[in-house]
């Protein structure tokens, strides 16, 4: 029984901060629940009315226009840089350590960079300018344009998490597989079609969950550069979560996006199960 | 045989990248070393240096509070988390119990659900405990981390069984057992533990944006972000935006190898 006593402290903080929230998320997204505490049965209404309004479908839409384009962009750069590190003998720790940099700073603080980057008069401007181009309005211009410079910042915070991952699947790829490859005369590009990316299959199955379900999350980078905007054009679901609750007080809507939320994270990692599942042999 | 040089076509893209992911912390440092409100880059090269955005941030007073907040609010927490996983880790590893498995799977199960999505109920919880606004609000919610449980358990479960059965023989309590056998021996996965959890404390935003609403509450990362958004000098926010990356790169300069291993060991998200 010693062994409950050391579980109990953790588990009372699971009990009260997850399990009861997670739970109290589906039960409050079936309510109209007011600061003061009072609320009232509402039935479906919430998840109605979400599928109704033209604001939530425009959020659902723009954050999947979101994920679409952060997730291949990080995946390439994560990729590359992974292909590149694992080439490299002289210098390898330096680089590595160079290219997972930004991972240990905040997205407040990425943003904050960025931002001044992107700006009509910041430097990526300044620098097309000598080329005669632009300006360009990277986070006031359409919809496109500002998600990509959004996805652009959080690939830029983020693409060393995957990096890693991605070089550690490189590393177990055994070294004879491309000899042997180089003995029947394969070429680059047929070692890497034919060896490296099935066998850096399960890593990259692993980030493209990973950075899908985070694509899903945005929040602090848009809070920080564009205030979801221009004219919602960067308007996302956590956002909309965020202005739900604790702009507008609607705690009972707004926790219904969160179960929306939670739906879709879950779809993503079944998927990627059934995938991976049907993967082995 | 050709003569292989050491630098490659792989360090000409690497320094490229490098370039991404440096340069931007570069500027940073030029733009906060600026003078305020004169021509900085890109438009000119500043016309001299001056720490002078440093010391104002430095006397302001919010600032230095919110620093003292994010230094509680990730400490505090790393302190209580790697307590509370060891333990519970411990017991997963080595202890039979009942429910013992339920109870491991469904700290597990709690990874699917997004934070977001317990967002509203965490912070109404937390607004009927009289938690808003205080730093026992915003620290606790945060402790109940399966990630941190998860690895201690993987790491306790490989060390030999030995080494426990000859300290109940030797009639050592359990709690003794802990302290003097499970933490010593745990210490390499509790160090990087650390590193994570104060990084993922250090940089958080949303809970802390939600929970801390008064200015004296704010951690370095909401304050920043308000900083950024009053009209405060650009030099002014850099400066500020510096000085709340250094610990950041001071654990990324000392523990380097330690983060990148681990990751690449654990799969361990930050």
């Amino acid at each position: 029984m010693a062994g409950l006593l050391f579980v109990l402290p953790m588990l009372v903080l699971f009990v009260v901060f997850r399990f009861v929230p997670t739970l109290g998320a589906f039960g409050l997204s079936l309510t109209d629940y007011k600061i003061s505490g009072e609320f009232e049965f509402v039935g479906v209404k919430n998840y109605a009315d979400f599928f109704t309004s033209t604001i939530a479908r425009n959020a659902l839409a723009t954050t999947l226009l979101y994920a679409l384009i952060y997730v291949p962009l990080i995946l390439l750069i994560a990729l590359a840089s992974a292909l590149v590190l694992h080439r490299i003998v002289w210098g390898s720790s330096f680089f590595r350590g160079t290219l997972f940099l930004p991972y240990v700073t905040s997205f407040v603080l990425a943003g904050i960079i960025w931002l001044w980057i992107f700006d009509l008069q910041g430097p990526l401007n300044a620098t097309l300018g000598v080329i005669n181009l632009g300006p360009v309005p990277f986070l006031t211009g359409a919809q496109p344009m500002v998600l990509t410079s959004l996805a652009a910042v959080s690939a830029w915070r983020g693409f060393g998490y995957s990096m890693l991952i991605l070089l550690a699947g490189l590393k177990s790829i055994p070294g004879e597989l491309y000899e042997s490859a180089r003995i029947d005369g394969a070429s680059v590009g047929r070692q890497f079609t034919d060896i490296t990316l099935p066998l850096l299959r399960p890593s990259l199955f692993f980030v493209l969950v990973i950075e899908t379900i985070g694509a899903f999350q945005v929040f602090d980078t848009i809070y920080v550069m564009t205030g979801g905007g221009p004219a919602r054009a960067s308007y996302s679901l956590v956002y909309y979560l965020y202005d739900s609750g604790f702009k507008f007080f609607n705690f009972g809507y707004a926790a219904a996006i969160g179960v929306i939320l939670f739906v879709i994270v879950f779809l993503i990692s079944m998927v990627q199960r059934r995938v991976l599942d049907r993967e082995e042999p | 045989m050709q003569r292989k040089s050491p630098i490659t076509w792989a360090h000409v893209i690497a320094t490229v990248l490098t370039l991404f992911t440096v340069t931007p912390f570069l500027a940073v440092l030029v733009l906060a070393l600026s003078p305020a409100y004169e021509p900085t880059i890109p438009v000119a090269w500043p016309s001299r240096f001056t720490i002078d955005n440093f010391i104002a941030t430095l006397s302001a007073a919010n600032f230095v509070r919110w620093t003292w907040n994010s230094f509680v609010y990730a400490g505090v927490s790393v302190i209580i988390i790697l307590l509370t996983a060891a333990m519970a880790g411990y017991a997963f590893a080595k202890k039979r119990f009942p429910g013992r498995d339920i109870i491991f799977w469904s700290f597990l199960a709690t990874l699917m659900v997004p934070v977001q999505a317990t967002l509203i109920p965490m912070f109404l919880l937390v607004t009927r405990m009289d938690g808003v606004d205080t730093m026992w609000g915003l620290i606790i919610p945060t402790l109940a981390n399966s990630q941190a449980v998860f690895l201690m358990r993987q790491f306790i479960r490989d060390l030999p069984n030995e080494l426990f059965d000859a300290a109940a023989v030797d009639g050592a309590g359990e709690w003794r057992t802990f302290w003097t056998i499970v933490l010593p021996l745990t210490k390499p996965i509790l160090a990087t533990l650390g590193i994570f959890v104060f990084l993922w404390h250090w940089n958080d935003f949303l809970w802390p944006l939600i929970i801390a609403q008064s200015d004296s509450m704010r951690t370095l990362t909401v304050g920043l972000a308000t900083l950024n958004t009053e009209s405060v000098a650009r030099a002014q926010v850099m400066a500020s935006a510096f000085v709340t990356v250094v610990p950041c790169l001071i654990i990324f300069f000392a523990l380097q190898r330690h983060l990148v291993s681990s990751i690449a060991a654990t799969g361990i998200k930050g």
